[in-house]
């Protein structure tokens, strides 16, 4: 009978399934190991692959001997566990909350991970690290923006990058900024974003920050990220009259947004981008001149090597490994450092203990200057948020982005108002 | 600011967004009306065509001028996946072409990571990039090169459809199957044809849509789901009801979007499709 | 019916087993995630295979028991009400959009099937009460009452009890008066009006309970992975998976939902350790090439096939399955 195939089948699937669940446990040697989730697979499996050699390059660094100006490089290891190495451990996240999950869980319970970092995608973040708070395991977030990740409560979730609440203040600090040192005088403020949890928490923290620093919301547009044309988007920004523009789009509606507002006549001061689309060098190709001036902020840039001289280097190194030779940007930067901020906590405290780990990583206090990015200082606060991250705002200048603000750390000056366009 | 202006620029708008879905749509319908299969694949098909016309550009060849290149090289595309994969597919059971059509678009989509990468790339300086004016109202130029591309399209389909000799014959497939075959048709080789003009249409589409749009993996399924719609929404089999359906819907987008919140602009179109399907199920301008 | 029960009860007492002698967190949650597709699966398999109507807007009953668990629990309510209320959300909506829309031919439905899916997406992510773009991340708690355990093998056995539920209510379809109907209005539709079958009335109420079977596995899924948003839950992407589920198994078989979630986890899993981390699509490339080949060569699927097999040798006609 085809039944009793079929459960033996099943049953035979099941037994081999769970046989080959079962790890050999490989010669133990002197090593910690850090479990990394990441989007390995899926669509943002290109960003994960570049995240994982950057992580891995920071993994080799720190096992090293040679010395850079940044924590924990070229001590061969953790000098207060007997120089142990330590070792990542990879898991897909596949860019699904349910599978980021499971891949936290087997990192810790398979792996036996003493820290967990990850994971890219907030959504994926958000269930990875309540699977690391369920076990009780540090995690360390270095590269989602979504602001209610540290609003959780959670004990053992901390997080270097500055959040979209950050970059939001960025943004009216500099307008802040612009008003006092040259007198310019923005009044609306137009915020326009695609509808998924990138463009939309972006939009709420810019329109929070609008209504914190007294500026009037000229309109709010959220549009379908795969929109093939934005005549009604357009319109309705041109008809409310703004100032400035914030923009969250990725690159396809990008180019549309620009070449709406350039064909409507939308003669605003500046368009405020949110990184993403704005950034892709494809997008900078296919819009040509017609992107003059448009700012971005931006988590990182090669114009800060002049704070610290291992930033053209460690780009050099990740060149190397990268596949297509690409540079370090801010995702990588920022990914790098996350895995030498656990190094740092896990040799502080001095034992493999997450316990002790979390205590150490309480107490993190790294300078701003020992890091690759243009932050004060990476120091945690009670709600595990890194509180001296700070973001840079870069400006197109000559179809290439320059760093203008913080003005301490700008190499050419802001152009204002953004040149109109030309027909 | 002027609302009659701002009513001007949405309705052109509008319009011309019609006739970009027609251009997209045009080809999906002709294959659904002959052989009673809706290519899920066809955002795909499109996909393939971008990017056939991105590496033409590489090399020199404009999207105007590979056009025809590209429209030959999907026509012979289409009739290799017609005799290799859909063929089979109709032998089989109704729900077969479904999923092997959708089986077909994570392939495709999987190939084209494979191959090209996540990035979103453009033609190098494509033409037609100015801005033209008319009374108050401002548009693309490229896009207005699309819109006219696509009704040279429909009414170049159309005719072939209805005065020759293997238009006749594939009207005769679509509306009798049985007796076209009685009547001495071909059928399998009416439909390969029919698939291989189908595909060619969206080589067309897809060279035209370069000059304004970036290609990467998944372009072809935003442009798809309102093709799709469309077709539907016509009358599946209509290429005129394709048209009409296409501009209809390009206007519920665009007002939709400005009057009612661009969030909900697809709102209007859904519904328009929901409705019509309810109260005339062969579509607006279907044959059966 | 006695070998199918036979199956399911070794199928019960070996996953029973597993959820409480295993403590490999890995093992278990490939196994409530394959329970958990296999009841989506086969609550796919009532509209699309047994009534006939392929959907492709599934994952929106899903995500119905989904917001209901988050919801429930953001509201200090109870998550177990999740399931009367989610159900009773997702059978109202499955009235509500198939009353216009079932006595559609093929395509037509489908295409309907997705442009609800996106009036819904929409819809949730337009409304702030409904979590928006953000969604709902579902705070940690334990126990029964709570509906969330700290270790994996209480949700394996409550995939495992909806699992059995699902499977017996779809045997009791294949000999029911229902199933007898449906069976009828597949194979032509025409002589079943002519004998005064009513499609709409039938398909509906195969649609409901597809809608609640769904809905069901939504709560367990909102209570497991604790975070609820659109593009895990309303996407089209999931209505897909859901429905290649189907196909793979075998469409319109009693077993192919299990079967089509057995290929589908161990390939997820394998395909993900074996070339995982080259960014460059290889994944979906091997999907798609084995849906392709089921839809061409083999469209009955895993089960469906082997039941053709079987029917061939005992002489009967293969009459296409359901």
């Amino acid at each position: 009978m085809y039944a009793r195939r079929l459960v033996a089948s099943l049953a035979a699937l099941a037994v081999a399934v769970t046989a080959g669940a079962v790890p050999i446990r490989a010669a133990d040697a002197p090593e910690v190991v850090i479990g990394a989730v990441l989007p390995l697979t899926g669509t943002l499996s290109q960003t994960g692959a570049g995240l994982r050699t950057a992580m891995l390059l920071a993994q080799d660094l720190v096992n090293g001997h040679v010395s850079y100006p940044l924590p924990m490089v070229g001590k061969s290891g953790l000098p207060h566990l007997g120089h142990a190495r330590i070792r990542l451990v990879f898991a897909d996240s596949q860019g699904k909350p349910d599978q980021a999950r499971a891949a936290a869980e087997q990192l810790i319970t398979q792996d036996h991970a003493v820290a967990l970092i990850g994971t890219y995608a907030s959504s994926t973040t958000a269930t990875a690290s309540q699977a690391a708070e369920r076990a009780g395991i540090p995690f360390l977030n270095p590269d989602s923006s979504a602001p209610n990740l540290t609003a959780r409560g959670l004990k053992w979730f901390f997080r270097t990058t500055p959040n979209d609440a950050t970059f939001a203040e960025n943004f009216y600090q500099f307008l802040g900024d612009l008003k006092r040192t040259k007198n310019i005088t923005v009044k609306r403020v137009a915020v326009v974003g695609e509808d998924g949890l990138f463009g939309t928490g972006a939009g709420d923290a810019e329109e929070a920050g609008a209504k914190k620093y007294g500026y009037d919301i000229a309109t709010r547009v959220s549009y379908p990220a795969t929109t093939t044309e934005v005549n009604a988007e357009v319109q309705r920004v041109k008809t409310s009259s703004p100032d400035v523009i914030f923009q969250a789009s990725y690159v396809p509606d990008a180019l549309l947004f620009v070449r709406g507002y350039k064909q409507q006549g939308v003669n605003v001061k500046a368009i405020f981008a949110q990184d993403a689309g704005f950034v892709d060098p494809n997008f900078l190709k296919a819009i040509g001149a017609d992107a003059e001036g448009v700012f971005t902020r931006e988590v990182f840039s090669m114009d800060i090597k002049f704070r610290n001289q291992a930033v053209p280097l460690v780009d050099q190194l990740f060149r190397q490994r990268s596949d297509g030779a690409k540079p370090l940007d801010g995702n990588t930067a920022r990914d790098f450092m996350g895995v030498l901020v656990l190094a740092d906590a896990i040799d502080r405290a001095g034992s493999t203990k997450p316990d002790a780990i979390r205590d150490a990583l309480t107490k993190t206090n790294i300078p701003g200057k020992l890091t690759l990015m243009p932050w004060n200082r990476i120091h945690f606060d009670a709600t595990g948020q890194n509180d001296g991250g700070v973001g840079i705002i870069e400006q197109l200048q000559d179809g290439k982005y320059e760093t203008v603000w913080p003005f301490d750390v700008a190499v050419r000056p802001v152009v204002w108002p953004m040149p109109a366009w030309k027909r | 600011m002027e609302t009659l202006t701002t009513f001007e620029q949405l309705l052109v708008g509008g319009l011309l967004a019609g006739l970009v879905f027609a251009l997209v749509a045009v080809g999906l319908t002709l294959i659904y009306g002959v052989m009673d299969v809706v290519n899920f694949a066809h955002g795909e098909f499109l996909m393939l065509a971008m990017y056939a016309t991105l590496g033409l550009a590489l090399v020199g060849i404009g999207p105007l001028v590979g056009l025809p290149l590209v429209a030959v090289a999907l026509f012979l595309f289409g009739v290799v996946v017609y005799r290799v994969f859909v063929r089979r597919l109709l032998a089989g059971p109704p729900e077969a072409t479904v999923f092997g059509t959708f089986g077909l678009l994570v392939l495709l989509q999987g190939l084209a990571q494979s191959l090209f990468t996540g990035d979103f790339r453009s033609v190098p300086d494509p033409p037609f990039q100015a801005t033209l004016r008319f009374g108050g109202v401002a548009l693309s130029q490229a896009t207005l090169v699309e819109g006219i591309g696509a009704l040279v399209l429909t009414a170049a389909l159309f005719a072939f459809v209805e005065y020759t000799e293997i238009g006749r014959a594939m009207r005769a497939v679509a509306e009798d199957r049985v007796a076209a075959t009685l009547m001495g048709i071909d059928v399998q080789r009416v439909n390969l044809l029919a698939f291989g003009i189908g595909s060619a249409c969206v080589g067309a589409a897809g060279a035209l849509l370069m000059l304004s749009f970036p290609v990467f993996p998944t372009a072809g399924a935003s442009f798809a789901l309102t093709a799709f719609v469309v077709v539907a929404l016509g009358g599946f089999g209509s290429i005129q009801g394709a048209l009409v359906a296409a501009l209809l819907v390009g206007l519920l987008e665009v007002f939709g979007g400005y009057y009612l919140a661009p969030e909900l602009k697809m709102v209007p179109v859904y519904l328009a499709y929901l409705a019509v399907v309810l109260l005339r199920p062969q579509g607006l301008l279907g044959r059966r | 019916m006695r070998p199918h029960l036979i199956a399911l009860g070794a199928i019960v007492v070996l996953c029973a087993a597993a959820a409480f002698g295993l403590h490999d967190t890995v093992t278990l949650d490939l196994l409530f995630t394959l329970l958990l597709y296999a009841v989506l699966g086969q609550s796919w398999n009532w509209i699309s295979g047994y009534a006939g109507n392929i959907s492709f807007g599934h994952a929106i009953f899903f995500a119905c028991g989904a917001y209901a668990s988050a919801l429930c629990v953001t509201h200090g309510l109870s998550p177990w009400l999740a399931f009367p209320a989610g159900a009773l959300v997702a059978a109202l909506l499955a009235v509500v959009t198939g009353f216009p829309t079932l006595a559609l031919r093929g395509h037509y439905f489908s295409i309907a099937t997705i442009a609800v899916a996106a009036l819904v997406e929409v819809f949730v992510r337009t409304s702030p009460w409904l979590g928006g773009a953000n969604g709902f991340e579902l705070p940690i708690a334990s126990g029964w009452a709570a509906l969330q355990f700290s270790q994996k093998g209480p949700y394996v056995l409550l995939a495992l009890a909806l699992f059995a539920i699902v499977q017996l209510a779809t045997m009791w379809l294949e000999r029911s008066r229902l199933g007898y109907y449906l069976r009828a209005l597949r194979a032509n539709h025409a002589a079943a009006a002519s004998v005064g079958i009513d499609e709409r009335r039938w398909k509906l109420i195969a649609f409901a309970w597809s809608a609640v079977m769904a809905s069901a596995a939504g709560v367990l899924y909102a209570q497991y992975t604790l975070f609820v948003d659109p593009p895990s839950t309303i996407a089209l992407a999931i209505s897909i998976d859901i429905a290649l589920i189907g196909v793979v198994g075998g469409i319109g078989t009693l077993w192919g939902p299990a079967a089509g979630a057995l290929v589908y986890v161990v390939l997820a899993k394998g395909v993900a350790l074996q070339i995982g981390g080259t960014g460059k699509g290889y994944d979906l490339v091997i999907y798609g090439a084995i849906i392709c080949i089921i839809a061409a060569w083999r469209p009955h699927g895993i089960v469906g096939t082997i039941v053709d097999a079987l029917r061939r040798r005992r002489g009967t006609a293969t009459a296409t399955p359901a």
